[in-house]
């Protein structure tokens, strides 16, 4: 049933309550957008302290190296690199990820695109960010404590992130930190997953929502479903650090009656292969969308991509027992798992086919979303290929827990979705701020990012083949290990060019959001339902509810006489 | 006002999944402790008597059926029935709670803690989850019960959300009943 | 770029059936390099060729048209049949007729190996002469472990504290050893030499020093020094250690 939204709230008037306490889902999403950028910002720098470990190992860090380390001279101490590893992980998915591509997007995109005033419930969508904030602030808190934080890798795993393996406070301040996060995450999911059910424009069906939309309402579900196991994982495991109790612990560790500690890894994995697909969706869906708005033709096969969407969403849920291969599970459950992890290919296939669909015999503009469009389905496509080493169980007796699985989840979760997200940066800044971006400095951004991002990752694979196992402080205390030193060190560089090409869009993310030239209506010449209102868009969006009378794709039609190559989905499909 | 009401329902229900995955891994959790041993409860370990567990499930059942009633109250106008039901469902509630507490100290009588091995772990651990959602539940009891007026049109799907919700831990209870207790 | 490539080979497979998971890799890579180089194809030939310079009108469809929809139909069953179907199937094979195909130390000849390990460290028991694990005359080494060639050796493995994992690169098995539980590998080494042993599994600070050295005797290289280490372990074993007593009797 969809009714449009027919409320108007006064607009606050006071600071606090315009940029603060904001109810207002515009500006909740550039509130997201910031925290995600801050945390990408120090995740980034975590990357490169890690980077600089591996290739150059008991080398102190260039320049910040003896302000973070005095006692080590610059050196990176063996603990301090297991915390910075762990939160990398961390800091990257809940911190970086989450709130850019879910929080941000998620925010702006569904009620501007769907045709509402606002979400269904503004106070909710108030609290989880501020849930969110208390959850960074608590990580934050947990860095500066006397032993570090959680340093047991970002799945930390029990018994090592027990009392056995990690005393101190920065371990439980973690599973809090995350425990207000999955809070956070569950009230934006239900958020989401009713505004999309509810206020839809009259007229909009569920296909004719922009696949963007697509994409983070089944990322809602999704969250809204498994988000609440990891909050039961981690409740769990904080009560074993701070109450004594023994769910994960077995063996010499435990006294009395005894635990699982492979419990954890089922339940992180329940949740932790469907936060793969929640963090990867919303970046489909953009990808989808903009392939289309930029070939200037229709999504090709947009419903079957939609439904493969839901396929791999639902699948997701289904095949997390691949990440556990090696803990010797039973062989009827490991056969099960490999085969239903091979199933994700086929409808992942499908929409690689249709992302390839869109662009043939279009007539492609090659700004910057496109640009970065393009190199997702790149990246994508090598990430999910050496997925197919890693599901099949016996390769992956010697791939698992290498640096392969780390250069193929980063490909799918880090340079796809950090790809998928700058493209909607780029594409959607003249939306949010009213302002163009500097399309020259945005080129050049996205070439520095592509090129290195592939000889970090692609890297990353090769020295994983050859046997480098992960979260090593030093390699090269192994002597086999030690011909891999100059791929490293090809990894490290690449990291710190990339690194360094992000400084161009920060600084024209800065500059343009002062000085860009202002953004017309619809400066991509786009027909879904933000682009015909002013950018930035008034307070409460639309004066008028739009009625919606064609799809989301509508270019290139021949029949349209108006010197447009495009329609709004406001206007009635023209027919021949 | 419809469209408010469907939305409210909605969400709730999202909530309420939500929720349950939350419960479902912790039975989960126990469903595996249970089948990987070979005795259960483990070894020097004794079942707990099921008379204050009884009294806990009796208690909270009967305020559901209290709860139920408001809904209907409320949509026939008749006010002072409803807050009678509230008041009956938000007694037998904080009953509830203070039966979970007498539970706690016979445990804790006879000489199991938390720390004392996996078996009271999961005793301890699954009913302070549950008594915590439970205030949170006698918590939206409360609000309704403030919120309770004939003026307000939306007062029917606020009655019924907080129905859903308290059914909810009834039913989890219920589960954990049969499944720690019982069984 | 040669050279590089030379480099991220694995290292030497010296197991008998080391090379099933690695022709497995080759199979797998072959057809991902094959549909990556078609994905490749589309993105930067159509990318040339559908530039908004070079077709000015792009192709009105919704890409649901009958030949749309079978090709990509096609697409999808061509990508299971080839690649999922297939090395599923290897996979299973494999596992089925050689990784979890245990040897049966009753029937066949078998060294039995007791492995745990904790923080940082790996430790490694033989039975001895009685052929009983747990006795004060097994041979315990630490972060050394040496096996007969041409033998099959069938390891069970635990952990003391925190989980970890047995990672043997060249001969390609990893397995997860986690406290109070049990787990199996097997395997059976065709060459003499010194060989890395690694912990794969985060475990704390000093995870990467968890590393043990695999020696690989000839067969009466082997019996002599295991010979000689019985022969020590009866006469300086201290049965009230209870730091040796770490071992577990041994169940098939």
């Amino acid at each position: 049933m969809s009714g449009g939204f027919n409320e108007i709230h006064p607009e606050p008037t006071t600071f606090i309550s315009k940029y603060i306490i904001s109810f207002d889902h515009k500006v909740i999403a550039k509130q997201f957008l910031w925290y995600g950028i801050l945390f990408l910002g120090i995740g980034g720098i975590m990357a490169l302290l890690i980077r600089w470990t591996l290739a150059y190992p008991g080398v102190p860090f260039p320049i910040l190296g003896p302000l973070l380390f005095p006692d080590s001279a610059g050196v990176v101490p063996p603990d301090t690199y297991a915390m910075l590893f762990t939160m990398h992980g961390t800091i990257m998915i809940f911190y970086a990820i989450t709130p850019i591509l879910i929080g941000a997007f998620g925010n702006y995109c569904i009620p501007l695109m769907i045709g509402a005033r606002d979400m269904a419930f503004p106070m909710l969508n108030m609290l989880s960010f501020w849930f969110a904030a208390a959850s960074a602030l608590v990580v934050l808190i947990s860095l500066c404590t006397p032993l570090g934080s959680a340093a047991g890798g970002w799945t930390s795993y029990p018994t090592l992130s027990t009392m056995i393996g990690s005393p101190g406070s920065g371990q439980t301040l973690w599973c809090l930190a995350i425990f207000l996060l999955g809070i956070s995450s569950t009230m934006g999911a239900v958020n989401y997953v009713t505004t999309v059910i509810t206020l839809r424009a009259p007229g909009m069906g569920y296909f004719d929502m922009p696949l963007t939309v697509w994409g983070l309402w089944l990322t809602a579900i999704l969250n809204a479903i498994f988000v609440p196991v990891l909050g039961a994982g981690v409740m769990l495991l904080m009560m074993d650090r701070v109450m004594g109790t023994t769910f994960f612990l077995a063996g010499a560790s435990a006294t009395a009656g005894t635990g699982d500690p492979v419990l954890f890894q089922h339940v992180f994995w329940i949740f932790g292969h469907p936060e793969v697909y929640i963090l990867i969706l919303p970046a489909w869906g953009i990808v989808s969308d903009l392939l289309s708005f930029f070939s200037r033709k229709p999504a090709f096969g947009a419903k079957a991509t939609a439904l493969s969407m839901t396929a791999v969403s639902i699948l997701s849920t289904l095949v997390y027992g691949h990440h556990m291969f090696t803990t010797q599970m039973s062989p009827l459950l490991t056969q099960s798992f490999m085969t239903l992890t091979m199933t994700i290919s086929i409808p992942s296939a499908i929409f690689f086919a249709n992302w390839l669909g869109t662009i043939w015999k279009g007539s492609i503009r090659f700004d910057s979303p496109m640009l970065f469009s393009l190199g997702v389905v790149f990246v994508f496509g090598l990430g999910g290929l050496t997925g197919l080493h890693l599901g099949t169980v016996t390769t992956d007796l010697y791939l698992h827990d290498t640096y392969f699985v780390v250069g193929h989840f980063h490909y799918t979760m880090a340079a796809s979705v950090l790809l998928g997200g700058y493209a909607g940066i780029y594409f959607w800044f003249p939306k949010m701020f009213g302002r163009m971006m500097n399309e020259t400095l945005a080129k050049i951004h996205f070439w520095g990012t592509m090129i290195p991002l592939n000889g970090i990752f692609f890297g990353m694979l090769m020295v994983g083949y050859g046997g480098m196992h992960r979260r090593i402080y030093n390699p090269f205390v192994y002597e086999s290990l030690q011909r891999l030193i100059p791929i490293n060190m090809m990894i490290t560089w690449s990291a710190i060019l990339m690194g360094a090409f992000q400084i161009i869009f920060v600084w024209n993310f800065l500059m343009s959001l002062k000085k860009g030239p202002k953004a017309s209506n619809n400066p991509w010449e786009v027909g879904t339902l933000e682009w015909t209102i002013p950018s930035p868009p008034v307070h409460h969006n639309y004066d008028v509810i739009p009625v919606v009378k064609c799809g989301p794709h509508e270019f290139g039609n021949p029949n349209l006489k108006n010197g447009r190559d495009f329609q709004y989905q406001t206007e009635e499909l023209v027919r021949g | 006002m419809k469209r408010l009401d469907l939305q409210s329902n909605l969400a709730m229900t999202v909530t309420i999944t939500g929720f349950s995955m939350f419960f479902a891994t912790l039975m989960m959790g126990y469903a595996i402790y249970r089948s990987s041993s070979t005795f259960w409860p483990p070894m020097g370990f004794s079942k707990v008597s099921l008379t204050i567990p009884s009294i806990s499930t009796f208690l909270i059942l009967l305020s559901s059926w209290f709860c139920y009633q408001i809904k209907g109250n409320v949509k026939a106008h008749d006010f002072k029935k409803a807050r009678l039901n509230l008041n009956l469902t938000l007694v037998l509630g904080f009953s509830f709670m203070v039966a979970q507490s007498f539970f706690w100290s016979e445990l804790k009588a006879s000489g199991l803690y938390v720390d004392s091995g996996i078996f009271a772990s999961i005793l301890y651990a699954y009913t302070w989850i549950h008594a915590a959602h439970v205030l949170a539940g006698i918590l939206s009891l409360v609000y309704l019960s403030i919120m309770l007026k004939p003026s307000d049109d939306r007062m029917l799907i606020k009655a019924v959300n907080v129905e859903k919700f308290w059914h909810f831990l009834g039913a989890v209870w219920l589960m954990m009943f049969l499944t720690l207790f019982v069984y | 770029m040669q050279n590089w490539l030379q480099l991220s080979m694995p290292p030497k497979d010296i197991s008998t059936n080391g090379h099933l998971i690695d022709s497995l890799w080759n199979y797998t890579t072959m057809l991902c390099i094959f549909y990556f180089v078609l994905v490749c194809i589309g993105l930067f030939g159509f990318s040339y060729l559908y530039s908004r310079k070079r077709n000015k009108t792009p192709y009105y469809t919704y890409g649901n048209k009958k030949q749309h929809l079978l090709f990509t139909a096609i697409i999808g069953a061509a990508v299971f049949l080839t690649i999922d179907l297939n090395i599923t199937r290897i996979s299973n094979n494999d596992l089925l007729e050689q990784f979890w195909k245990w040897p049966n130390p009753a029937t066949e000849k078998v060294l039995r190996v007791e492995v745990m390990g904790q923080q940082w460290m790996w430790s490694f028991r033989y039975a001895g002469p009685d052929n009983e694990f747990n006795t004060k005359d097994d041979v315990i080494t630490n972060n050394d472990l040496r096996v007969p060639v041409n033998t099959k050796v069938l390891f069970h493995l635990t952990a003391k504290d925190v989980i970890h994992s047995f990672f043997v690169p060249n001969v390609r098995l990893k397995v997860d050893t986690i406290p109070g539980r049990i787990t199996r590998v097997w395997w059976e080494v065709k060459e003499p030499g010194e060989y890395d042993i690694a912990c794969a599994e985060m475990c704390g600070t000093h995870h990467y020093l968890m590393k043990a050295r695999l020696t690989v005797y000839s067969e009466e290289d082997f019996n002599r020094w295991l010979a000689t280490s019985e022969q020590l372990a009866m006469n300086t074993n201290d049965p009230d250690d209870t730091n040796l007593a770490w071992g577990w009797k041994w169940e098939n």
